[in-house]
C-alpha cells in the first residue's frame, strides 16, 4: 500500500476523530495545553511511522495506541499526579457526598492504575470493542478482559452486561 | 453501583470541553506532519494571543510563509519567564527568514509587560514586512540571496534583573547585527534605562573614556582585535570612536556588572561582530544613582 494513500487515510481518521482523541489524552492529563500537546506529538509520531501499517483497517486502534501510549509517557516524565491533601479530600467528600454520587466513582477512575484506566475508558466511553482495545493496548484478548474484571472489581462496579 | 453510574460517567467524559483551539492545532500537526521533515515544536496553543498577533498570523499563513507558534525555550525564575511567543519562517530558494518573538510572563506589572511584548511583536511584525517588501524588490530585479534572522538571548536572569538581548541578523551579500536589549527589575517591576542608572549626563564620557582604555589595552594584547579608536596605533581610523550615545544599548549582567554593547560595525571592522564591554563598577561608581543594581 502506498504512503500517499495510507496518509490520506490517516489524515481523514484523525480529522474525523479528533475530538475522541483529544478527550482521550484529556482524561490523562487533565489539562487542556497538554493534552494537545499530547495530540500534536501523536499526529507526528504517526505520520512518521504510518509506513509501518500493514492493513489500513488498523489505522484507528493504532492511532489510539499511540494517543494511549503518549499520554502515558508524559505522565512518566511530568510526574504530573494530582495530590491532593488528605483532609481536604476527606471534608470534601463527607460534604458532598450526598450530593454527587458520582464524584467518587470517577475519583475511584482517577486511582486506577492508567493500564486499568485505559481499559475503562476505551471499552466504556469510548465504546471499543475488547478485541479493539487488546489492539491498542498490545495485549491480547484475555489479557484485557482479566484485567477488565478487576478494573470493574476495584471499582466495585457490577455491571450487568456481559463482558 | 450500577450500570446507569457508568452511564453517567461517560456522560461526564463527553462533557470534556473541547477547546476552540483543536481544529487548527490538529490541522497545523497533519500539515507539518505530512512533510515528514518537520521540527520538533512545542506550540503553546492556548497562549491566549492578542488579537493583533492573531490578524498577524492569519495574514502570514495567506502568504507563502509559515508561522509557527510555539513555547518552550523555558528559562529562568518561577516566576517571571521568556518564552518564544511566535516564530515566523520563510524558506523560498534563495530567501529565507527565521524571526522569534519573545513574550514575557508572569511581571505583576501588566502594563509593562504588554507594553514590552507588543513592542516585541510589532517590531517583528514589521521586520518580516519589511523583508518580505525587500524580497519582491529584489525578485524585480532579477533576485538575490537574502536572508534575516531574528531571536533573543536572556542575558541575565538572577533574582533581580532580566535582561533580554533580542538580535536581527540581515544577511545581503554579507551580514550586519543589531542587539537591543531591555532590562527589567523584577522586584520593582519597572524596565531600566541607561541615563536611570546615573546621577547626571557624565556617564556618557566616563563610560566612553573606560570603554576607549579597554579597547586600546585589548588590541595591545591581541594582534586580532581592531577596534576604530584613536591613539591605538591605527593610522588614522576614519571614523573612531569617540562617545556612546545617551541610549547605547546595555544590560546588566549577572555579576551586576555594566555591560555596553556595540552592533557590528559600529566600532569596529565586521570580523569583530557584536562587541561587549563590562564597565569595571569603581568607574563609574561616584557617578552611580545608586548600589541597587550596579555592585
Amino acid at each position: 500500500m502506498g504512503h500517499k494513500l495510507l496518509d490520506k487515510l490517516l489524515e481523514e481518521n484523525i480529522i474525523d476523530n479528533k475530538e475522541k482523541y483529544y478527550r482521550l489524552a484529556f482524561s490523562y492529563v487533565k489539562n487542556a495545553d497538554d493534552a494537545l500537546d499530547i495530540l500534536q506529538e501523536s499526529i507526528y509520531k504517526a505520520f512518521t511511522g504510518i509506513g509501518k501499517i500493514q492493513n489500513p483497517e488498523y489505522i484507528k486502534t493504532w492511532f489510539y495506541r499511540i494517543v494511549v501510549n503518549t499520554s502515558i509517557d508524559f505522565l512518566r516524565k511530568n510526574k504530573k499526579a494530582v495530590a491532593v491533601d488528605s483532609d481536604i479530600l476527606e471534608s470534601h467528600i463527607k460534604a458532598e457526598e450526598d450530593l454527587y454520587e458520582d464524584i467518587d466513582l470517577h475519583r475511584a477512575i482517577e486511582t486506577l492504575k492508567p493500564d486499568y484506566k485505559s481499559i475503562i475508558i476505551l471499552r466504556y466511553f469510548e465504546d471499543l470493542k475488547i478485541e479493539e482495545v487488546a489492539e491498542i493496548l498490545g495485549e491480547n484478548v484475555n489479557t484485557i478482559k482479566t484485567r477488565l474484571y478487576r478494573a470493574l472489581k476495584l471499582l466495585r462496579v457490577q455491571m450487568e452486561e456481559n463482558i | 453501583m450500577s450500570k446507569s453510574d457508568m452511564e453517567r460517567l461517560k456522560e461526564e467524559y463527553m462533557n470534556i470541553e473541547i477547546p476552540k483551539e483543536l481544529d487548527f492545532m490538529v490541522k497545523k500537526a497533519i500539515k507539518d506532519g505530512l512533510k515528514k521533515n518537520y521540527k520538533k515544536n512545542r506550540y503553546k496553543w492556548m497562549a491566549g494571543a492578542a488579537a493583533s498577533a492573531v490578524i498577524f498570523t492569519a495574514s502570514l499563513n495567506a502568504s507563502p510563509a509559515f508561522a509557527n507558534a510555539l513555547s518552550g525555550v523555558p528559562v529562568v525564575g518561577n516566576i517571571v519567564k521568556v518564552l518564544t511567543f511566535r516564530e515566523y519562517k520563510l524558506q523560498e530558494d534563495t530567501y529565507n527568514a527565521d524571526i522569534k518573538v519573545p513574550a514575557i510572563e508572569g511581571l505583576e506589572d501588566e502594563k509593562l509587560q504588554s507594553s514590552l511584548n507588543e513592542k516585541y511583536l510589532e517590531e517583528n511584525k514589521k521586520l518580516y514586512e519589511d523583508f518580505t517588501a525587500e524580497i519582491e524588490e529584489l525578485k524585480k530585479n532579477g533576485g538575490g540571496h537574502m536572508g534575516v534572522d531574528s531571536g533573543y538571548q536572556i542575558k541575565t536572569d538572577n533574582e533581580r534583573i532580566l535582561a533580554i538581548g533580542r538580535y536581527v541578523v540581515n544577511t545581503v551579500g554579507s551580514s550586519s547585527t543589531v542587539f537591543k536589549y531591555d532590562t527589567i527589575d523584577k522586584k520593582n517591576q519597572i524596565l531600566i534605562t541607561l541615563p536611570s542608572l546615573f546621577k547626571d549626563e557624565s556617564y556618557v564620557d566616563i563610560i566612553s573614556e573606560n570603554i576607549k582604555i579597554q579597547m586600546r589595552e585589548q588590541m595591545k594584547e591581541d594582534e586580532g582585535k581592531t577596534y576604530w579608536v584613536s591613539d591605538a596605533g591605527m593610522e588614522n581610523p576614519i571614523e573612531p570612536f569617540e562617545r556612546i550615545s545617551n541610549e547605547q544599548s546595555f544590560y546588566i549582567n549577572d555579576d551586576s556588572k555594566l555591560v555596553i554593547s556595540f552592533d557590528k560595525y559600529e566600532v569596529a571592522p565586521g570580523y569583530m561582530g557584536v562587541i561587549e564591554f563590562v564597565i569595571p563598577t569603581e568607574a563609574i561608581k561616584d557617578i552611580l544613582a545608586g548600589d541597587e543594581y550596579i555592585k
